[in-house]
């Protein structure tokens, strides 16, 4: 039997990149809030290093138990058997997977949110990809930029505008939707190397900006500057100056006295009564269950989870899952890895880059030949990618580079000589690209393969996509067109990429909509049939930018917060 | 290479912490290891048992398949006086233990082409031979070795980690896999000098688990 807890205003499950920023909007507007996380808390000082055994190797920023349990299985077509992948790097703790993520910190562009009108405004309906079930979403970029505003000047992002109401700045991205004003700090420190592929991008006519980081430039809401070691991919910070939601608003919704945290909580199940509303979530602890009841329950999850966790919490009014009774819940469901749109250009230099510390988000960036921002009409495909060339290299990855044709073997002593050599001299281009939900491409319970408790764990089904490694190879076009101009010898990679796999960038499987018929959320992220079951995290989105999700994801989840206060002040 | 050691702690302590040792077979050295907690929440005291997990004849044929990948020569040291070897066991009494059997099994295997081969182990052979059969195998074309290009490949990554990695796991000994690729050190902070191109950093030979980790 479970045991019963009092009640609370709000239970947030999870608190990651998305529960750990609703729970402040909700803390200072007086609700009570009971946060329920499987992992626990990290310690910067002490659980982070410099070390790419223990980072890169180990995985011992990147993983918890929770999530090691319940890795989804993966397959290409509806006639293969699933295989459960090895590991996905997302982290139980608080904070989540904000503590070891790069911390790139975009704004979607405004196109990202009507990729379906603009398109066929555009180019015509028979522009659009065959198979595709994209629509538009159900609010526009201007409703989300006071959220994009919050998130910016609440957790700490570092950048420069490139539109300020409709002011054009070069030195900013001048293709970002408008907004309000400048971010709160100036970009992060540039280096040789950036200010090099800079000025390559410029001698090309490209528009080369510093891409926005959730980093600290300098000291802000008493967290200090970014130091530039260069451990940030797969890692903590360890002077906290990485915008995590442990140290930026989950202290703060906690210091209201309104934020209960309760870690290493592993829910099981969102319960619902006979009218198909949430009554609360069932959780274990210490190897008891317990019961959290709450007037409004926020799922913030990670996109596989969120969606696992609604098709298994069945009762006799969501007799197919939560939300399900439409067989929404896992449909539109993508990712940026799962549609093999990844394309890697590696270039090498005939000289030293030294590009071994700074910061994956110490870069910059080309957004020339991504979203709608270039005329597509004899190209046959939509979208395209955003380039990044960036620093922060490991001394494992860098000696285990590709021979560049320059050495027939991987060992011995003439591949030593050329390692010894160029080791610091190559570099990756980071390549991200438009994607958007097909019919061939969804998420549901795997029929053999069960997590500790007997719960079948989540199974994703990436058919092959045409659109996608169009539009991400014509990108990596320009890419090697820019490593050239930068006085790259050699550059390869442009072709394929590492093919379909589970995704850090998973998206949708409880899209937002108006239609209950294609969508499992509503415009602010409440489930359909369910009203005060609110869904946040990249599962609700129903495309995805050519760039990294997460602060679209947090200006979401603070979006819904308010929704969510609204109607509890409301009733 | 002496570490110092204390806080001797029974085999199979709470935390199921293991042993390590390797003892470097060409130098004949022994060289103690601090061990990690895998939570790396709290450091446990430096060590304690002596085993080496593969077994004195598999580091044997390691060392040599090893010092084929990175060889010695007038660059730096080869892979096993890089502390490689240290590094493999001080992985499979931790972290990685689950390869172990397969390892174990591949090293024996790699040995046994070389006895039938040419009549001596595989540490005896000449640099050519050992050239030949490890080609072989990385193609997976040694009959005697079940995937062998998958077992090539983990002993050329297990090679690269132990060469590459913070000294503070046993290999990268004296910084030797870092000054060859002109990787300074790692560092809690960088400044812009540390970023500058078209320069040869000086090396800073430091570890990022602290000073008392530098050098072997």
């Amino acid at each position: 039997m479970a045991i019963n807890l009092p009640e609370t205003d709000v239970v947030v499950v999870g608190l990651g990149a998305a529960g750990g920023v609703a729970v402040l909007p909700l803390a200072w507007a007086g609700l009570k809030v009971i946060g329920l996380e499987a992992g626990t808390w990290m310690n910067p000082g002490q659980d982070y290093k410099p070390d790419e055994i223990h980072n890169n190797v180990r995985s011992l920023v990147t993983t918890g138990n929770k999530v090691a349990n319940e890795v989804p299985t993966f397959r290409t077509a509806p006639d293969q058997v699933a295989r459960q992948q090895p590991r996905h790097p997302m982290m139980n703790a608080v904070g989540g997977t904000s503590i070891h993520y790069h911390a790139q910190s975009w704004r979607l562009n405004p196109w990202d949110f009507k990729v379906k009108s603009a398109t066929i405004e555009r180019y015509g309906a028979a522009f659009l990809p065959e198979g595709s079930t994209v629509e538009d979403w159900p609010l526009r970029y201007e409703d989300l930029e006071p959220f994009y505003d919050h998130i910016e000047y609440e957790v700490g992002v570092s950048g420069k505008a490139g539109n300020i109401q409709g002011k054009l700045d070069s030195s900013g991205n001048i293709f970002e939707g408008a907004r309000k004003r400048e971010y709160p700090m100036p970009p992060l420190r540039s280096c040789d190397f950036v200010d090099h592929m800079t000025q390559a991008a410029r001698s090309l006519g490209y528009h080369p900006y510093r891409g926005p980081a959730a980093i600290n430039s300098q000291p802000y809401q008493g967290r200090p500057g970014c130091a530039f070691h260069g451990w940030c991919d797969r890692g903590g910070c360890h002077i906290r100056a990485k915008s995590s939601t442990d140290v930026t608003t989950i202290p703060r919704a906690v210091a209201t006295g309104n934020l209960k945290v309760v870690d290493n909580a592993n829910v099981r199940r969102i319960e619902t009564d006979n009218t198909g509303k949430a009554t609360g979530v069932t959780y274990l602890r210490d190897g008891k269950e317990y019961f959290q009841p709450a007037r409004a329950v926020l799922l913030g999850t990670y996109a596989y989870e969120n969606i696992r966790l609604l098709l298994l919490s069945q009762s006799t009014f969501h007799p197919n899952g939560l939300g399900n009774n439409r067989g929404q819940v896992g449909k539109h469901h993508f990712g940026h890895w799962d549609i093999q749109a990844g394309v890697a250009v590696s270039a090498l230099f005939p000289f030293d880059l030294n590009i071994w510390y700074g910061a994956i988000a110490q870069g910059v960036m080309v957004d020339d030949w991504a979203d709608d921002n270039f005329d597509h009409k004899s190209l046959g495909f939509i979208g395209g990618s955003s380039l990044h060339a960036y620093t922060e290299k490991h001394p494992i990855g860098a000696a285990s580079m590709g021979s560049f044709g320059k050495v027939q073997k991987r060992w011995g002593s003439e591949w030593k000589r050329f390692i010894a050599e160029n080791a610091g001299r190559w570099t990756t281009a980071y390549i991200q690209t438009n994607t958007f939900p097909y019919n061939n491409n969804w998420a549901d319970l795997d029929p053999n393969v069960r997590d500790p408790f007997g719960d079948p764990v989540l199974r994703i089904t990436a058919g092959p996509k045409v659109n996608e490694p169009k539009a991400a190879s014509y990108a990596a076009g320009k890419m090697i067109e820019w490593f050239r101009a930068a006085g790259a010898t050699d550059v390869t990679g442009g072709q394929g990429g590492t093919g379909p796999a589970l995704s850090t960038h998973a998206h949708g499987g409880t899209r937002m909509g108006l239609d209950p018929n294609t969508s499992v959320t509503n415009a602010f992220g409440f489930v359909h049939d369910c009203p005060n079951l609110g869904v946040i995290g990249g599962s609700v989105m129903g495309t995805a930018g050519a760039r990294n999700p997460t602060q679209t994801i947090q200006a979401l989840a603070w979006r819904t917060a308010e929704q969510l206060i609204r109607t509890l002040r409301r009733a | 290479m002496e570490k110092k050691s204390g806080g001797n702690k029974p085999a199979g302590s709470a935390m199921n912490r293991r042993v390590l040792l390797q003892n470097s077979v060409k130098a004949g050295a022994v060289a103690l290891i601090p061990l990690v907690d895998s939570s790396c929440t709290t450091k446990l005291p430096p060590p304690v048992i002596v085993t080496t997990p593969l077994g004195t004849d598999n580091d044997r044929t390691l060392a040599a398949v090893a010092d084929r990948i990175v060889p010695a020569d007038e660059l730096g040291p080869g892979a096993s006086a890089a502390g490689v070897v240290h590094y493999i066991n001080h992985s499979l009494a931790e972290w990685n233990q689950a390869e172990l059997p397969v390892l174990s099994k591949g090293l024996a295997d790699i040995n046994e082409v070389a006895i039938v081969r040419h009549a001596y182990e595989f540490s005896a052979l000449t640099a050519e031979q050992q050239d030949t059969i490890l080609t072989e195998l990385e193609a997976g074309q040694l009959a005697k070795v079940a995937n062998g290009a998958v077992l090539f490949n983990r002993l050329l990554r297990l090679t690269l980690e132990g060469m590459f990695s913070d000294p503070y796991y046993g290999g990268n000994a004296g910084y030797a896999g870092w000054d060859l690729i002109g990787y300074p050190g790692a560092v809690l902070a960088s400044t812009p000098d540390m970023q500058k191109m078209r320069v040869r950093l000086p090396m800073l030979h430091t570890s990022g688990h602290g000073a008392e980790h530098d050098g072997h």
